[in-house]
């Protein structure tokens, strides 16, 4: 239960921590991680750099991704083992909820 | 070197911490009737280059000193973000309004909200001090010096309140969002 806790509290995930997560399932830095998060949303969500570095800031504070490497100046990122089950947490609510979603659709016919 | 000499404006405009919107619109404002911002100078002091009128974004974020600055300089210029100085842990960027990528820093209002809650951990932080000065601040009635510096530091410590309450309606607007 106790490491449920450690898991739950980071969720739900803003949409935008939830797209910067996917991304890191390979190392990346952090325009890295822009461009992929603009491609992989289909446009719908764009990271600004503030956004961007508060995010790595307050995912590396909870242990969720990790620096692997620096080139340069840029810091690459990587998921771990924790943001690995957090993500997965965050995966569970959004497929209740499109489940949710579909029937309330099928039901208007 | 350039031959012909540039001009310049020095502009004196007071913004305070919860109205840093108003401070980019009247920077875009300048730069579309040509005039580029090109130093900061103290607080309130701006200093203009006139140039080709552009529609530039500009944007000011704030950071505290446990920042990583390369890392974070290295983000916003990846971005397409032209840094043009800080000013009291504020940062100043700029940006051509049509060059590719989005004209917010902050491109969600949760994002938002944490950088004006740095701004308001930064401000409690001094609180203390301004309370401390004010309860130590010798006896009015003694010498007229000291119920000036009492007025005084009575002034600053009521200034300090309203600009966080200020700032805790920035974040409270947000949050309605």
């Amino acid at each position: 239960m106790p490491e449920d806790k450690q898991i739950q509290k980071y969720l739900p995930l803003t949409e935008a921590t939830y797209y910067i997560m996917l991304a890191l399932d390979e190392p990346l830095h952090g325009y890295g991680v822009m461009q992929k998060v603009k491609q992989t949303s289909e446009g719908m969500v764009d990271v600004g750099p503030g956004t961007l570095y508060g995010a790595f800031s307050t995912l590396q504070e909870g242990g969720l991704i990790r620096m692997v490497k620096k080139e340069d100046r840029r810091k690459v990122y990587a998921l771990t083992s924790k943001g690995m089950q957090v993500l997965r947490g965050q995966i569970q609510r959004l497929q209740i909820m499109t489940k949710l979603g579909s029937d309330f659709l099928s039901r208007l016919g | 070197m350039n031959a012909m000499e540039k001009k310049t404006l020095r502009r004196l405009k007071w913004f305070f911490a919860w109205q840093d919107d108003q401070e980019e619109e009247w920077l875009r404002d300048m730069a579309r009737k040509g005039w580029h911002l090109s130093a900061l100078g103290l607080p309130g002091f701006y200093t203009f280059t006139h140039g080709e009128p552009q529609d530039v974004v500009y944007r000011l974020d704030f950071t505290t000193p446990k920042i990583d600055m390369d890392e974070y300089m290295q983000l916003f210029r990846d971005a397409g973000w032209e840094h043009l100085g800080s000013l009291a842990g504020w940062q100043y960027f700029r940006k051509p309004a049509d060059v590719e990528g989005a004209n917010q820093i902050y491109t969600d209002p949760e994002s938002k909200i944490q950088r004006y809650r740095r701004l308001l951990g930064y401000l409690t932080l001094f609180l203390p001090i301004m309370i401390v000065l004010f309860t130590r601040i010798g006896d009015p009635s003694s010498v007229p010096f000291f119920s000036v510096m009492k007025l005084f530091s009575a002034v600053v410590l009521i200034f300090f309140a309203y600009a966080m309450v200020r700032i805790l309606m920035r974040i409270n607007q947000l949050r309605r969002r």
